[in-house]
C-alpha cells in the first residue's frame, strides 16, 4: 500500500501526514509486537543458555536418529513460511481464491508441526522426562527449560493458527483485507524465526556426544 | 512506500532452499561431534543468519523504509548484547563443579 493509500485510507478528506514508516498502523504495530516477543525469547533463551554453561551435569538426551523428528519439524515450518508468502502475494494481486487456498496449506502445515511437536513431548514423557524429572540422573533443569521454551514456541504456533483461520474467514468474507494477511504473515514468519534458534539451542546441542 | 521490487514467489523459493541448506549443515556439524563451545558458536553465527534472511526477504524488510529497520533492530540487539552480563556468573557456577539438582 502507497502512502498516498495509507493517507486516504483513513477517511475520506482527511489530511493526515504521511506515515513516517510508510506502512499501515496495524504493521508497525506487529513490528513492535515482534520486537518484544523476540527479547522475551531472548531473555528465556539467555537463561537457559546460562543454565546449561552452569550445570556440569548436563544431560544431552538426544540420539543422531532422534533429531530426524527436530529436521522434519523445522523443514514443515518452513515450507509453512513459504506457503504463507504465497498467500501475502496473492492477497496483494486481488487474487482472493489463491490466498485462501495458500492460507489453507499454511494452516495445515501449522497444524501438522503441532501435532509433530506434540509427538516427540508424548514420546518424551514415556521416557520419563518432565518439568521436574530427569530420566538419566543429574539435573532436573533440562526438563523444566525444554518443555518451557519449546511450550512457549508450540503456544505461538496455535495462537498462530487461530490468528490463520480467522484472517482466512475475514478475508474470504471481504471484512479483513490484504493488510491483514501482511500483518498476520509478519507474525507467522518470525514464529519461524524464533525455531531457527530453539532447534539447534534445544535439540542440537543437546545431542549425545 | 513500497518503492523496491520485492521477489516472485519463484525468488523466495530460492530463498527457502537457501534456508534449508543452512539448517542442512547445522545438522552435519551436529554429527560431526565438535566440540560444545565450537559447535555452539558455528550453530549461533547459522541461526543468526537464517535470522537475517529470515528478516530482510520473508518478513520484507529489506524492501521497506530503511527507518524501520534502523528504529526496531539496533533495539533489540542492544538489549540481547546487555543479556551478556550473565556468562561470567555462569561460567564461575560451572567452575564450581557443583552438581546442580
Amino acid at each position: 500500500m502507497s502512502e498516498a493509500e495509507i493517507t486516504m485510507s483513513a477517511g475520506q478528506g482527511a489530511a493526515m501526514e504521511a506515515s513516517p514508516y510508510g506502512i499501515q498502523s496495524k504493521k508497525l504495530t506487529m513490528w513492535l509486537f515482534i520486537a518484544s516477543d523476540a527479547v522475551t525469547f531472548g531473555a528465556i533463551l539467555f537463561g537457559y543458555s546460562y543454565l546449561r554453561a552452569g550445570t556440569p551435569n548436563w544431560p544431552t538426551p538426544f540420539e543422531a536418529g532422534s533429531i530426524v523428528n527436530g529436521v522434519i519439524m523445522t523443514f514443515v515450518l518452513l515450507t509453512s513460511s513459504l506457503t504463507m508468502l504465497g498467500a501475502v502475494i496473492a492477497a496483494k494481486q486481488g487474487r482472493k481464491s489463491a490466498c485462501i487456498q495458500w492460507l489453507g496449506a499454511t494452516i495445515v502445515l501449522g497444524i501438522i508441526f503441532a501435532a509433530l511437536h506434540l509427538r516427540e513431548w508424548f514420546r518424551m514423557f514415556h521416557e520419563g522426562w518432565s518439568l521436574s524429572n530427569n530420566p538419566m540422573g543429574g539435573t532436573t533443569l533440562f526438563g523444566a527449560t525444554f518443555f518451557c521454551i519449546t511450550g512457549l514456541h508450540l503456544m505461538h504456533v496455535i495462537s498462530g493458527i487461530i490468528a490463520l483461520v480467522v484472517i482466512a474467514i475475514g478475508y474470504n468474507t471481504d471484512w479483513l483485507d490484504a493488510g491483514h494477511v501482511e500483518t498476520t504473515g509478519l507474525y507467522w514468519h518470525f514464529v519461524d524465526l524464533v525455531w531457527m534458534f530453539v532447534f539447534p539451542l534445544l535439540y542440537l546441542m543437546n545431542v549425545g556426544r | 512506500m513500497e518503492a523496491k521490487h520485492e521477489p516472485t514467489l519463484a525468488g523466495y523459493v530460492g530463498i527457502w532452499i537457501g534456508l534449508l541448506c543452512i539448517v542442512g549443515i547445522e545438522v552435519f556439524l551436529t554429527l560431526m561431534k565438535l566440540p560444545t563451545h565450537e559447535l555452539l558458536a558455528s550453530l549461533l553465527v547459522l541461526a543468526f543468519i537464517e535470522a537475517a534472511i529470515g528478516l530482510l526477504y520473508f518478513m520484507h524488510l529489506k524492501y521497506e523504509k530503511h527507518i524501520l529497520l534502523w528504529s526496531l533492530i539496533p533495539a533489540v540487539v542492544f538489549v540481547l548484547f546487555m543479556m551478556n552480563h550473565i556468562w561470567p556468573d555462569a561460567f564461575r557456577m560451572a567452575s564450581m563443579k557443583v552438581p546442580i539438582q
